[in-house]
Parts: structure tokens; C-alpha cells; sequence
């Protein structure tokens, strides 16, 4: 899978990534650490417990992280847990499964394109 | 000299590896890289290394202590004066770029990083904060003496030439503004206009003066709109320009860029303007900036334009030449710059 397919697998933006980072070396050098971030799990722990603070810092490192990385779907949907979060809800039940769909597909995705 | 060969220091704080990693891999390699993960993190090392940071890249959310709060511990302990903070969150809310702005960042970086962006910024804040701190070494009080009397006597004619034109004041320094954030950004853009930090200074101070002809033209045409007062009007270019040349300083490059300025803020690039009808990069680009700034001011600037419109309008109306012909490339410059205009401007 060349970094091209790869965000046409994740429903991301190559284009847009490759003009901002410029080389697909620098780009492969942070998908690659993505898998090691423990945003995702910190966001499932911190709903887990109620800890709105922790959950909504969670959610936003994620969004921050998958917007500087072009994965677009990913972005989109922590953005929309984010917001719920930020206004001091607990209530993303509804939001959620978007967002666990693609971080998978994300991690998924990287795997392929290291196999 | 040995100094020169040591590399600038800048500190990041981010609470995601990801976010720290991307940024200093950006700029490691001018800079000397420093890593905080959370506000407390910034606070001790700033407390270690204070001025020898050339440059703090600051997140807002992050947990322990967020970026206010170590923007107002930089406050509190003046670090704030001496080492300069670029704000770098996706939280594009006005309120939260006022609020940093408040609190004495001097620049806002959106995410996504633009490799480009991130550099080109970077290295202008830390240029910036360079001339600050040389004129504020106190071995140079003589020379900052003279500066802060030459602003005095700038905000003064300022006031002059705007109550001449009845105009509401803070358009000056608005265009001051645009003008300075252009042709520091320009750099980035464009290698033609090898413009240095002098350069940018004089041109951004020169700016105010664009409109003193105005004192030479007769006051009933002032407020006329004939044929005959809008020709006597526009001769307030050559007047400005013929003023300052009587000086006899043209040696003086404030000078010598005022008069660039003055005679050739209304040209426009495809040569339909006055009062030479200069075409293209004959037009001085210290006024192809200024005329692109005073525009866009006067199309957002709700004080001096009952019909004002929005920054997002403004940039597409000046983009589709709907208000002027201007360089291409500036009107790329004033694009990218879009985003930070809007906190800079009264």
C-alpha cells in the first residue's frame, strides 16, 4: 500500500497532508507513531470513570493529531465528541461509535501499510 | 563571532507527543529544541533557562495547567517581555485568539501545520523580538530616546492628516499593521523584494505619512466631489512627496521610502492608477503594500466604513480584483495572513 492509498483507505486527505508536511517520508514518520498515542485509550478510561475534563483533553488531542495528520474522518468525528464534551456533557453515547469506527480503520490502515 | 554558530532555543509545549514531534521535527533543524508536555513543565523550564528561550510555541488546552494560565504566569513574572509566545491550537475562536493576544502572544498558528507557516513565523517572531531587545539594551537608550520621540512626532502628523480628512482615528495604525504582518510574510512567499528587517521598520513607519500631501490641497475641494475637486485631491501624492523632498534628507531612508510612498500609494498594478499610471514592479513595493493595506482596512474597518464588510469578504472581493489591481504575490501574502489579521486591527 503506497501513503497514498493508505488515506484513500482512511477517508483522508493526501493531497492537503503532502502540501503542509511536503514529503511522504515525513508524513510515513508520524502515521507511524500514531498507534503508540494513548489518546484514544485515555478517552475510553476517562468515560469510563465520568471524568468530563479528562475525557474532553482526550478527545481534543485526538482531533488536534488527526487534523496536523490529515485523516479526515477521524478528525471530523473526535470533533463532534469534543464539542459534546467542551460543554460539560458525558453524553456522547451517539457520537462514539463514529469515532471508534474510524480510529480502528485508522490503526487497521496502518498496519496494511507497514505489512 | 562564536555566538552566531549557537543555535536559537525554541520550546514547545504540547500535551501530545504527536503534535511536539511534528512541530520539532518542522524546525529542528535551525533550532535547538525544548519539550514541555503540560503548562507546569513550561513553567519550570522557563524558570530554568528564562531569555536564553528565543521562542515559546504554546498549546491552550492541556491538562494540569493550559496555556492562559502560563501566559499570566509569564505575565506575573515578566517573562512575557522578553521572550515571545506563538499560540499553535486548533481552537480558532476569536475569543480564545483575543484572549492569548491579551495576555501577550504575539502570533497564533492554526492547526493544521503548514511546514512553511510554522517556519516562516517562527523565524519572524524571533527576528522581531531581536530588534526589541536591541533597543531596549541600555547602552542604546540614546537611540530608543530618539525612536520613542520620532513615534511621537509620527503619532502627531497621524493625527493631523486624519483629522484633515475626517476620518476616524486608528486607520493609520491599522494600516501600519496590515503593512508590517504583509512584507514580514512576504519573505516566505517571494525572494524577489529582498526587503531586510530595517527595511520592513522604515517602510511599516513610512506608511503613516502616505497622506501629508493632503495639507498642500485646498480645503474647499476637501469635502467636494466634482471633477475638478476629485483632480485637485489626487494631487496630494505629488504635493506629499514634493513636501518631503524639500527636506533635503534624501539620504535618509525613512525619507527616501516616504516619498516612494506618498507619490505612488494610489497606482495600481495594471497602470489605471495615479498620478505616474506606474505599471507592475515599476510601482515602489513599499507603496504596492501600503496601498493593498490601506484597502483591505477600508473595506473591514467599521469605524471609517458604514458599509463595512466582513475579512472573508474583503480577501475575496481584493482577490477577484473587484476593489483594485494588486501584485499577485501580495495579494497571496495578504491571504495566508488572513486568519491573524482580525486580532491585530482596532
Amino acid at each position: 500500500m503506497t501513503v497514498e492509498q493508505f488515506y484513500d483507505y482512511i477517508c483522508g486527505d493526501y493531497a492537503g497532508t503532502k502540501g503542509r508536511l511536503m514529503t511522504d517520508e515525513r508524513i510515513l514518520r508520524f502515521v507511524n507513531k500514531f498507534p503508540a498515542d494513548g489518546s484514544y485509550q485515555l478517552l475510553l478510561d476517562s468515560l469510563d470513570s465520568a471524568n468530563v475534563e479528562e475525557a474532553f483533553r482526550a478527545a481534543h488531542t485526538i482531533k488536534g493529531v488527526a487534523q496536523n495528520l490529515g485523516f479526515t474522518a477521524l478528525y471530523k468525528s473526535s470533533e463532534a465528541v469534543t464539542e459534546i464534551l467542551r460543554s460539560g456533557s458525558l453524553d456522547v453515547a451517539a457520537k462514539m461509535p463514529e469515532l471508534t469506527k474510524y480510529y480502528n480503520l485508522t490503526i487497521d490502515g496502518i498496519a496494511k501499510l507497514n505489512a | 563571532m562564536f555566538s552566531d554558530m549557537v543555535k536559537n532555543k525554541v520550546l514547545i509545549v504540547d500535551d501530545s507527543s504527536m503534535n511536539r514531534s511534528i512541530l520539532s521535527d518542522i524546525l529542528g533543524d535551525e533550532y535547538e529544541i525544548l519539550e514541555a508536555s503540560d503548562g507546569l513543565e513550561a513553567i519550570d523550564i522557563l524558570s530554568k533557562e528564562g531569555d536564553n528561550i528565543s521562542l515559546m510555541l504554546l498549546d491552550i488546552v492541556m491538562p494540569r495547567m493550559d496555556g492562559f494560565s502560563v501566559l499570566s504566569k509569564m505575565n506575573e513574572n515578566h517573562w512575557i517581555e522578553n521572550i515571545p509566545v506563538i499560540i499553535i491550537s486548533s481552537e480558532n475562536a476569536s475569543l480564545y485568539v483575543e484572549r492569548a493576544y491579551d495576555l501577550g502572544a504575539l502570533d497564533y498558528i492554526q492547526r493544521p501545520f503548514d511546514t512553511l507557516v510554522v517556519r516562516r513565523r517562527s523565524q519572524n517572531t524571533i527576528m522581531l523580538n531581536g530588534r526589541k531587545k536591541s533597543v531596549g539594551n541600555s547602552n542604546e537608550n540614546k537611540l530608543s530616546r530618539n525612536i520613542q520621540n520620532l513615534n511621537t512626532v509620527i503619532d502627531l502628523l497621524t493625527n493631523l492628516i486624519e483629522r484633515k480628512k475626517v476620518d476616524i482615528s486608528g486607520h493609520t495604525e491599522n494600516v501600519c499593521a496590515i503593512t508590517d504582518s504583509i512584507l514580514n510574510n512576504l519573505g516566505g512567499i517571494s525572494f524577489k523584494y529582498k526587503l531586510t528587517e530595517e527595511d520592513i521598520a522604515t517602510i511599516t513607519i513610512a506608511s503613516a505619512l502616505r497622506d501629508i500631501g493632503i495639507f498642500g490641497v485646498d480645503e474647499k475641494f476637501l469635502m467636494s466631489d466634482t471633477d475638478e475637486a476629485i483632480a485637485e485631491i489626487r494631487k496630494h501624492t505629488l504635493i506629499g512627496a514634493e513636501m518631503l523632498t524639500k527636506l533635503n534628507d534624501e539620504t535618509n531612508p525613512l525619507i527616501q521610502r516616504a516619498i516612494e510612498i506618498t507619490r505612488s500609494h494610489h497606482e495600481r498594478w495594471d497602470g489605471k492608477g495615479y498620478p505616474e499610471g506606474l505599471k507592475g514592479d515599476r510601482i515602489p513595493i513599499s507603496a504596492q503594500v501600503v496601498a493593498l493595506a490601506d484597502t483591505y482596512d477600508s473595506l473591514t474597518n467599521k469605524k471609517i466604513n458604514s458599509q463595512a464588510i466582513t475579512h472573508e469578504e474583503a480577501i475575496n472581493k481584493i482577490m477577484n480584483g473587484e476593489c483594485g489591481a494588486f501584485n499577485p504575490v501580495l495579494m497571496i501574502v495578504l491571504k495566508s495572513i488572513a486568519d491573524t489579521l482580525p486580532a491585530k486591527l482596532k
